[in-house]
């Protein structure tokens, strides 16, 4: 099993790079069809043109496109992810800032989506051809027409202004004093360094913005598990579970719900990429300082250094998810396990 | 139209899904097409003494302005309906576009398969390593803004969706013996692409195409929410909210009606994809004895 999903995450690993190579390329091109220049938009108004020409060089952006791309690339394997123009700071220590704020979101938000979504999958399918499965079916297609971004503003205008039992800007109070950094994600450090007050202050900060990102996952897991197991109670081995006479609850729980698993799981994948796309707005709305935010700075100030940093990051999260999500179905799929 | 068309428009009608959403998009089309003739303000005419005001039904709230007031005291209601011409615009060439482009890949995919296939399966993987907004962000910072470089970018985006479905269903429908005659019988390959396989995939394609026009509701609402599509001082949904969500504490409303506005959009494309769905995927029609 253990050398099977390794075998597997050696070949994903290898396929990634071919795809990080053209994605790095791919956005570096676009952003080279750029119509405005992003140097004399971070110059003050008094600059002079020898100013702009010597910043220009700074940044490598008197050399041709390959030229630059290949420099970028060279300093990106060292590690070296270059200078923000607008931050006039290190992009690689803004995204080591903002990095673990976001999966620290992801991670919730798949969290509390995947709980819900199961949670609301079972009680539609055990309300089958009833009216509870009607309603929430009929639910799922309304609270799919709101993207996250609008059940961010929502949240905020419910529980953060009509009934302000949460907070909902940036990830610690204003009145918290940050834990010592030791991982970058805030609820392990201050749990490593016994801060329950800092805990306590970054699990509130958290709950709106990943609801914000569930309730956008929720009601395609639910969807998605009630069908499979619509199918899977179909079986012949249920049948027989049911003429041995094993109640109803464990055939769910121990025969069905593990089969029907399968789909649920893919779909994660797939979704749990597109969330990364949602925290973008998500972290923007809430004053959150993720890579999201970052993102929109750096579009607004034309940060291509920024841009294209961030872009890459996003990528490997987005490759990173498939591959997790590919070894979980290995382990719940064991027909997977001799091919 | 052949009796087969037309039986499958007569059951799609049956479907209370296909049926609610028509109205919705039907109602909403209608307001955009009429909106310089309903609405009682022009979107941009600007009332500094009335700003923020609530909705007429709510203490405070003035019968000239049903719905109230921004900050800077324009008709929400006005704003709301010439909104929808955006909204709706984008929606349907945005997702025509994607579909054309979309399909055109698929098709070329299926038909040719070899290094074709291989070509295009590999640009969809590139594709699929980002997350739709944020290549939305990037094409729009290369193109520069605009609600047409908003279509563009929507269309270079999420032909992708468009692609995988429709691949893997044309290339069953390549193994199929009536394809395998229309060879025979000397059919061109365009010929054998246009009318084999595409009426094949075509049920398939306007369930796609209407759940995709939802999509660019929504992509389009982001993109004026960040400032990227339409000029700051047009009406659309996504600006309305950006405006109104400084002033989101004293009054709410500047927020609450365009997310409804975005929501009965999203909804009404959506049940129409989700009937469509239901009434034209043959193996639901057979688990329900329908077929």
């Amino acid at each position: 099993m253990i050398r099977i999903a390794t075998q597997l995450l050696l070949r994903r690993l290898l396929l990634a790079i071919p795809i990080l190579l053209c994605v790095s390329a791919l956005v570096f091109i676009i952003l080279r069809l750029l119509p405005a220049d992003p140097i004399a938009m971070s110059l003050p108004p008094g600059a002079t043109p020898d100013d702009v020409e010597r910043l220009k060089r700074d940044f490598g952006l008197d050399r041709s496109i390959p030229e630059q791309y290949v420099i970028w690339l060279g300093k990106l394997l060292s590690g070296d992810f270059g200078t923000s123009i607008f931050f006039r700071r290190g992009v690689g220590e803004l995204l080591a800032k903002a990095l673990p704020a976001t999966i620290e979101l992801v991670a919730t938000g798949l969290l509390l989506g995947v709980a819900l979504g199961v949670a609301g999958g079972l009680a539609m399918f055990a309300g089958r051809d009833t009216a509870v499965e009607q309603s929430l079916d009929l639910s799922t297609t309304g609270l799919m027409a709101i993207p996250e971004f609008l059940w961010a503003l929502l949240l905020i205008l419910l529980l953060g202004v009509a009934f302000p039992i949460l907070p909902f800007i940036g990830r610690l109070s204003p009145d918290t004093p940050l834990p010592p950094s030791i991982t970058g994600f805030l609820i392990l450090d201050s749990l490593l360094s016994g801060r329950w007050d800092a805990f306590r202050s970054a699990v509130t900060h958290l709950i709106l913005p990943s609801l914000a990102l569930a309730i956008g996952l929720a009601p395609l897991v639910m969807r998605v598990l009630r069908s499979s197991l619509l199918e899977t109670i179909l079986e012949d081995y249920i049948t027989q579970a049911r003429l041995r006479g094993v109640s109803e609850r464990a055939i769910l729980v121990r025969h069905a719900l593990k089969n029907a698993a399968l789909p649920t799981i893919s779909l994660i994948g797939v979704q749990g990429g597109f969330m990364f796309g949602g925290t973008v707005l998500v972290e923007m709305i809430f004053a959150y300082p993720g890579l999201g935010n970052l993102m929109v700075d750096a579009v607004r100030n034309h940060d291509l250094p920024v841009i294209q940093a961030v872009a890459l990051i996003y990528c490997v999260l987005v490759l990173a998810i498939n591959a997790i999500v590919d070894v979980a179905y290995l382990s719940a799929n064991p027909r997977l396990r001799f091919a | 139209m052949s009796p087969r068309a037309r039986a499958a428009i007569g059951r799609s009608l049956e479907s209370p899904r296909v049926v609610t959403g028509g109205v919705i998009i039907l109602a909403m089309t209608m307001i955009a097409l009429l909106a310089p003739l309903i609405a009682p303000h022009s979107p941009q005419e600007q009332d500094l003494i009335n700003t923020l005001l609530p909705p007429m039904w709510s203490p405070g709230g003035d019968a000239a302005y049903p719905l109230g007031t921004d900050t800077l005291g324009r008709c929400i209601l006005s704003r709301l309906l010439f909104g929808a011409r955006i909204a709706l615009y984008v929606a349907f060439v945005a997702a025509t576009g994607a579909m054309l482009l979309g399909a055109a890949m698929a098709l070329a995919a299926a038909y040719c398969g070899g290094w074709v296939d291989w070509i295009i399966c590999r640009l969809v993987d590139i594709w699929m390593a980002f997350p739709p907004v944020v290549l939305a962000l990037i094409l729009l910072v290369g193109m520069g803004s605009g609600v047409n470089k908003v279509v563009l970018a929507i269309i270079l985006i999420d032909w992708t969706r468009f692609c995988r479905v429709i691949r893997s269903e044309a290339m069953v429908v390549m193994t199929r013996d009536y394809v395998a005659a229309a060879r025979l019988a000397g059919f061109t390959h365009l010929q054998i692409i246009l009318k084999e396989l595409l009426p094949a995939v075509s049920p398939l394609l306007i369930t796609l195409l209407s759940l995709e026009m939802g999509i660019a509701v929504i992509v389009e609402a982001i993109m004026s929410f960040v400032g990227l599509s339409v000029e700051p001082d047009v009406a659309a949904w996504g600006v309305m909210i950006a405006d109104a969500r400084q002033t989101m504490m004293q009054a709410p409303s500047g927020v609450v009606f365009p997310v409804l506005a975005i929501f009965l959009a999203v909804l009404g494309f959506n049940l129409i994809g989700d009937g469509l769905r239901r009434t034209s995927d043959t193996r639901l029609l057979v688990s329900r004895g329908a077929a």
